[in-house]
Parts: structure tokens; sequence; C-alpha cells
């Protein structure tokens, strides 16, 4: 990564009372793939937005490349951007599509014919070139769309939700496809998702949104393993999350006092404070006898759920809070359960994230 | 069975709004001046007879030049307007929109006294222009309608990608709003062509001199029975028709198109 | 995108070229109408002034009220016919036809639109003249000859030439669009199929019903062919009554008020129709 390449100044942008970014301070690198995520309405949209020109920042500034972007207008921009409903022209050709660009900026015939080609042969649909692209399928389109944007030569690439209308089998194909484009051009992307597999399998850095605001900025592995907030440790979910009073801290360890038991976290907190703190389901275990660890827990078996080889178990402490546990399906099979069995839970204190919120 | 009469019905009801159709287009074929049950003998006498009448041929030529040059600025007018109320919110829109879309509620002949009244003022009356002024102002909003339907149809976000990729404002406009709307263009060419190719009351009052197809129908009737009227009528007929066709084929199996 | 910016150039040449062509060649012309019911005439010529002449002279004239009532009472009955025929259609291709006979019949029944109305009316001129085809028909089956023409059926059969098309399609859409299984609901609670028109199609339906009277009413009352040619023009009708006065003696100023007597009519009536649709209906 070779310097900043966007950076979002203050920026704040509402439309009359909605306020749908506050405050942005963001700076995205060059080559990095940054995906921000976050709920419908939390203004990830809109951020992409303003990247592209589409909407203007009300306050503070964005600047592409070091140039200050406030009042360039959209056509003068060299944000190509890959659409949610991809937004491709209905009574153009594939290759037609992929040229509009190069038309538009002013490219002579044979030169765009020819980049438009070789970009279409890139993506594998080089056979579909002169055929309508309502005719394509939903795969074939998409890999048009992105032709269509990155036949411009950008330094950055905006994607807004472009696989969110795939089938799954084509979503992991499209990631892949996605992630070694990127890797290949060296050039910007930013992914604009809901979907947390999505961000978390292709992009560098995550930057998770809530309500017009940055929640957190990390690379996936920091997001999943360290979730700053609970908004983030829910969003990002299967976490389970505890809050309580702090018994005793000394050392950088604490006793945290839950309706569901106390329990021993890593971290500096004071006597008396109120605190919360996240444990990933996946670092949970289960035993059918009370196991010697530092923070174990009674519960009852709910039920099951099976996605792929991996188990969901669902379960409740006697305190009524429901606790998640993720395995894989052969560790399971050492167990023969029921519903409504008593089990334990323990983990690791180092295991157990405390969250910046209380 | 409580059915059947109601389908019954139905057909009588078509019936009669397609009979004086019908009835005009076999008269026309009619050897009999006042025709009646039984028919007389087929006759192309009354064809024969509006083809050897230079006034009719002049009127067809001013009905020609009318329709075309109504639907021609009729449909640009209703492509600014439907494009402007897609596009843009902008304050008193209401009123606006109520500008282009009353005239049609207005009775005609209320339209006409009004033209013909204000055109002479201005000294524009009684030319083949002020006909097309007048057809314009009462067509456009066919035009509007037909084609505000199709931008409806847009994916909201094509005119923002053609931005995207460094098309202007204006170039967007040529190479991406003005090709959408292409198929529904045509038919509102089409639609306000019919409309004018028709309209008689406006055009009685305002043309002076010049007299279209339907304003010389007017005058025939006036006299007497003629069966050069149905003749005429037939001839007005299939071409109002094919306009119709033609601007349902292009809206209807684009749609189909577009939808696959 | 519907969005507020500031108007630049762009946006204002789309905007205003129909704000211009319209302002001079639409309100234009109406407002110089209203502005024209005061100018006086004399010695054949129109000479701008601000009179009440014309409208003191048309007012008190017996003729124009007796026209004018002529007109609304013809118009009325025209609209309760139109209404009362079209509405069995409407039902069937509402509730009986499948999506595709809809809209074939929808088709079929906007044709007349583009066809000449005077051409038909002709046609039903020569249909029902003394010696004509429907008359020729009664008479097989030893009935007739009737007087057709010059009558008030005669006027009303134009009358539906020229609005039954319409109003058919208006009470359609107003009934396809009402939920069907309203309607199986209510023949499940043991509403007899009259009742059911009356206590839950027509209420559902009202807005559209309205629309479709409102529109019958000003077709017919602004027409002049049917009463015209078909209705004989003994009792002149207002759009009679401002051609008579327009093309026979240069008297524009008195056919404007006659004109301007029409639009507040139709202004009453629509405003009357919208006032009705919109009414909250009493809950019981």
């Amino acid at each position: 990564m070779s310097g900043d390449l966007v950076v979002f100044d203050d920026v704040r942008k509402s439309f009359g009372e909605f306020v749908a970014v506050k405050q942005m301070n963001l700076t995205i690198g060059q080559g990095e793939f940054v995906a921000i995520m976050g709920p419908s309405g939390c203004g990830k949209t809109t951020t992409l937005r303003m990247l592209a020109g589409l909407e203007a920042p009300s306050t503070g500034e964005i600047r592409l490349d070091g140039r200050v972007m406030n009042d360039v207008k959209p056509h003068e921009r060299d944000t190509p951007m890959v659409w949610q409903s991809l937004a491709l022209f209905p009574f153009l050709s594939a290759r037609e599509n992929v040229e509009f660009g190069l038309r538009m900026r002013g490219v002579d015939k044979a030169t765009r014919t020819s980049r438009a080609m070789d970009w279409l042969d890139r993506m594998g649909i080089a056979e579909f070139a002169d055929r309508n692209v309502a005719t394509l399928s939903g795969g074939q389109r998409q890999r048009v769309a992105l032709a269509r944007a990155l036949v411009m030569e950008p330094q950055i690439l905006l994607l807004d939700e472009p696989l969110s209308a795939l089938d799954a089998h084509l979503v992991i194909r499209m990631q892949a496809v996605l992630t070694q484009l990127q890797r290949e051009l060296g050039i910007t992307f930013v992914y604009v998702t809901h979907s947390q597999s999505e961000a978390f399998a292709m992009a560098d850095r995550v930057v998770i949104m809530s309500q017009g605001e940055i929640a957190q900025i990390g690379t996936p592995k920091e997001i999943y393993r360290a979730p700053a907030n609970r908004f983030v440790a829910e969003f990002v979910g299967r976490n389970n999350i505890l809050s309580g009073t702090v018994t005793a801290a000394e050392a950088g360890q604490a006793r945290i006092a839950t309706p569901s038991g106390t329990f021993t976290v890593h971290g500096t907190l004071t006597q008396g404070q109120r605190a919360s703190f996240a444990v990933s389901a996946d670092l949970v275990h289960v035993h059918s006898e009370r196991p010697e660890a530092e923070n174990t827990l009674g519960c009852r078996l709910l039920s099951e759920e099976f996605v792929g080889s991996v188990v969901t178990l669902f379960l409740e402490s006697e305190d009524g809070h429901e606790f998640k546990v993720q395995m894989q399906e052969r560790q399971l099979s050492q167990f023969d359960l029921k519903g409504g069995e008593a089990l334990w839970l323990d983990w690791q204190a180092a295991h157990a994230h405390i969250l910046d919120d209380g | 069975m409580r059915s059947a009469v109601l389908w019954i019905y139905t057909a009588l009801v078509f019936a009669f709004v397609f009979a004086p159709i019908l009835f005009s287009v076999v008269f026309s074929f009619n050897s009999q001046r006042f025709p009646t049950i039984p028919l007389g003998e087929f006759s192309t006498e009354w064809y024969a007879k509006i083809l050897a009448d230079p006034d009719i041929w002049q009127a067809a030529l001013n009905s020609l030049i009318v329709s075309s040059c109504t639907a021609v600025l009729a449909t640009f007018l209703g492509f600014c307007t439907a494009y402007s109320d897609y596009r843009y919110r902008f304050r008193l829109k209401g009123a606006y929109l109520a500008l282009i879309l009353l005239p049609p509620t207005i009775p005609l002949i209320i339209m006409a006294l009004a033209m013909l009244a204000w055109l002479s003022k201005i000294g524009m009356s009684g030319q083949l222009y002020s006909i097309i002024i007048a057809h314009t102002v009462l067509t456009a909003p066919f035009a509007m309608a037909v084609i505000r339907l199709r931008l409806n149809q847009m994916d909201e976000n094509l005119e923002a990608a053609a931005w995207n990729l460094g098309g202007s404002e204006w170039a967007t406009m040529r190479h991406v709003i003005v090709p959408f709307c292409r198929p529904a263009i045509i038919a509102a060419l089409c639609l306000t062509a019919a409309v004018s190719f028709d309209e008689f009351a406006i055009s009685w009052f305002v043309s002076g001199l010049n007299k279209t197809l339907p304003v010389a129908i007017l005058e025939i009737v006036q006299g007497n029975i003629d069966p050069q009227v149905n003749a005429i009528g037939t001839f007005v007929f299939l071409i109002s028709m094919s306009l119709i066709i033609l601007a349902q084929i292009f809206l209807v199996g684009r749609q189909l198109k577009g939808h696959t | 995108m519907t969005r507020n910016t500031k108007p630049d150039f762009y946006a204002l040449s789309w905007r205003l070229p129909i704000i211009i062509w319209q302002a001079l060649f639409f309100l234009g012309p109406i407002v110089f109408m209203i502005a024209m019911s005061f100018f006086l005439v004399k010695n054949y010529r129109m000479t701008e002034a601000f009179e009440f002449v014309n409208w003191g002279r048309m007012m008190t004239r017996g003729y124009f009220w007796d026209s004018y009532w002529h007109t609304i009472w013809i118009a009325s009955l025209s609209t309760l016919c139109g209404m009362l025929i079209a509405f069995p259609v409407a039902y069937t291709l509402a509730f009986r036809a499948s999506e595709n006979t809809r809209r074939m019949a929808i088709f079929l029944l906007i044709i007349p639109f583009f066809t000449s109305y005077l051409v038909r009316t002709f046609s039903w001129f020569v249909i029902l003249s003394e010696s004509g085809v429907l008359n020729a028909m009664l008479g097989w089956v030893g009935l007739g000859p009737y007087t057709m023409l010059n009558t008030t059926f005669g006027t009303l059969v134009g009358y539906m030439t020229l609005t039954l098309p319409l109003v058919v399609i208006l009470q359609t859409l107003a009934m396809a669009n009402i939920d069907r299984s309203l309607v199986e609901a209510a023949h499940n609670l043991g509403c007899k199929p009259l009742q059911t028109i009356w206590r839950v199609i027509l209420p559902l339906a009202k807005t559209g019903m309205i629309v479709a009277a409102v529109f019958c009413f000003i077709l017919s009352f602004g027409d002049f062919v049917a009463p015209f040619y078909l209705g004989g023009s003994q009792d002149p009708t207002l759009p009679i009554l401002i051609i008579d006065t327009t093309k026979s003696g240069q008297q524009w100023p008195r056919a404007a008020v006659v004109a301007i007597m029409m639009m507040l009519t139709l202004f009453a009536v629509a405003f009357a129709g919208i006032a009705l649709a919109y009414r909250k209906r009493a809950m019981s």
C-alpha cells in the first residue's frame, strides 16, 4: 500500500432533517480492498454515492488522490461503479455496454472496440459480445457490469452490493473473481455490502457503519475477534454477549458478575464499573460433565442448527440468557444430545473480549 | 347461466360501439345513395368520386401535414415534460403538470372558440400552422403520458450509471434516455398523429380556407346524405388504425422483450 | 431519481418549453376568451373594452337559459344512460373475464377514440333514418317505421357513441382493482349478487365510478355533433349556440359568455364529483 487515495475529512451528509452520514473520517489507501458494511439505512450507500459524486457532502471534504472532489461533477470523475441493479443499458449489446464509458470519453471506435473485447475476453464472456444484455444470465450480466467499469482503467472501483441479486453458488464464484482481479490490477476497491461473509471473504479492511457513524474499522480478523462495541458484536453475529459489574480487578485481569454467573476476563477495568464482554460462539466448548476451567456455566440445550459441516447449538442458562456454541459436526458426534439436556460450557478468559461501550 | 346473459349483453354493447364503423365501411362499397337493407350492389363509385376530387386531395395533404407536424411538436413537448416530472422535484410542480394535462378535459368547442379568438388577435389564424398549434396543445398530454410511463420502467440508476461512466447530462440524454424511451416516443408520435388526424371542431374554427379531411367531411355532411363521407371515413379509419396498431406494437412489443 | 436541486441550464431546458408553449397557446387563449366576453361589437367589428353588455344581454335572454337547462338535462340523461348501459359490461369484464380478454376488450374500446366521430355519427344518421337499416330490420318483424332522427333518442345514440367506450373502460378499471377476495367474502357471508354490487363493489369502486360519470357528463355537455346531426338541433344545446353565435353573427364576445358559463358549470360538476369521491363514508 502506497499512500492514501481517498480521504473523508469530517464529512457529513443530511437530506433535510434526516442525517445520513455524521462526521465521517476515513482514509482508504492505494490498492486497498475496503468493504463498508452495515444494516440498511446505516449510510454506507450514501458514502459510496458521495465518492462517485452522485451526492454532495453537506459539510466536510472528500479528497481523491489529493484533489478536493466536493464540486466535481459525476461525469468528470474517474470513479466507475458497479451497481446493485447492475444498471446495464438494456438497448445495447454487451460489447456496446462495455464501450460506453470510452465512447463518452471520446475514444475512437477501433480502440474502444478492441479494449472492450479484451475485457470481455478477460471476463470469459467474449462469445456473448454481440448479444443484447437482456438475454444474458445473471452471472454474465455481472461480468459485463464489471468489464464496463474496469475498461475505464480507473484507480478506484466502487461496488454497491453487486452480488446481492445472484444465487448463492454464483456469489462464491464472483467473490473469487473479484479478489483475483483486485490483486492483479492493484487498484482500490470500495465495496458496500450488508453481507458479512462477502466483506470478510474479500476485504483487507472492513468499515462497519451504524446510523451514519463508523462503528469500527479493522481487518476482518480484528472485527471478528475483537468487536469494539456491542453494536459490532451483535451485527457480526455468533457472539455471546454478557454484561455485569466488575467485582475484582488486578494485574490485567478482572472478575465480572453477570446474572448468569461471575466470569474472568483479561483487561484493565476498575472495580465497581459496569462492563460487557463478548465470546465468539466458536470459542466456547461444550461438556457433559462440569469441567475444571476458568469460566464455566451450566446450560440447557434448546436446539441445533446445521449449516454444512458446522453446527450451532442454542442453549439457555438458568437465568434465561441465550448462548450460542459453534463447532464441527464431527465434534458434536461425541455427544448423544437430546433437547432439554443439561450441559456445561467453558471458555478461556483470554477469549472473552471486553466491549468499549459497557 | 347468468354469466351467459352478461356476455351476450356485453357483445351487444360492443356491437353498438362498432356498428357505425362497420356500416360506414360497408356503405362505402354500396351503390345506393340512401343505403339500407337489403344492400345494393358492390361499387367503388364513391372512392372513384373522392379520388377525382382535387379538394379532397388537398384536404388529405393538409391533414397529413398537420398531423405529422403536430405529432413531432407534441411528442417533443410531451417528452420534455415527462422527463422534467421524472427527474426533478420543484415548487409548483402540481400547477406545472396541470398546465399540460388540462386541455383534453376542456370541451373542444370551447378550445376552438378560444383558439380562434386568440390566434386572430395575434395574427396567426386561418393558416395550417394555426391548426398545428391548437392540436399540439390538445395532444401533448397524450405524448407526455405515454413517455412518462416508459420512464417509470427505467432502472432508477441508469442515468447515474451513464454519468458515472463519463457522460455529461446532455450526452446521457442523447445516448441513454432517448434510446431507452425510443419505443414510447414512436408510440407517442403515432397516437398524437392519430388524434390530430381525426380532430374536426378546432380545425373547423381556426383553419380558415385550409380544410383538413375531417373538416371536408363536416362540410359534406352539412349538405346532405352523400356516401362519399363513408369512403373518406374508411380511408381515415385505415390510417388511424394503422397508427394505433403501430403504437401498440411499439409499446407492448418492446415491453415483452425488455422482460425476458 | 427525483432530487431537489437548484434548476440549472440543463433542467430549465426541459422544464421551460411546455411552460412557454402552454402560456402562449393554452393560457393565452383561455384568458383572452374571458377578456373577450367584456369586449364590444360595433358595426360587425370587435373593439376591446371592459363592459358587461354581453353578460347582461345573455343572462337576461330566455333562449340562453332554455338552452342552458336543456343542455344540462340532456347531458345528465346521457350520463345516467351511459353509466347504466356500461355497468354490466364493465362488471363482466372486471369479474368474469380473464386478464387477457380484459386487456383485449380495453384495446378494442380504445379504437373508437381514434376513428372519426363525425363519420360514425353520419353512419348512425343513415342507419336510423326513416328508410334506414334499423327501420328496415324492424319492418321484417312487422314494427315501425319509427322516427328516430331529430329526437332526443337520436341525440342519446350520438352521445353513447361518443362516451360509452370511455365509460366502460373507466368503470372496468375501477372494478378490476377491487380485491376479489372481498367480493368472495361477501358471497360467503350470504350477500346476494345485487346486494354485493350495491354494498361491496360500488363503494369500493366509488372514485373510479365518479370519474367515469364526470367524464361522460363533460363529453356530452361539450359535444355539438350528436345534438346537431342526430337530434335535429331544434332545441339548440350550448355548443350549438356557440357555433351559431360565432359562425353567423361575428358575435364572438357573446359566444365567449356561453363558453365561460359552460366552463364554470363543468368546474362545478368536476368539484362536486371530487367532493363526492373523497367524502368519508359514514361507517355503520
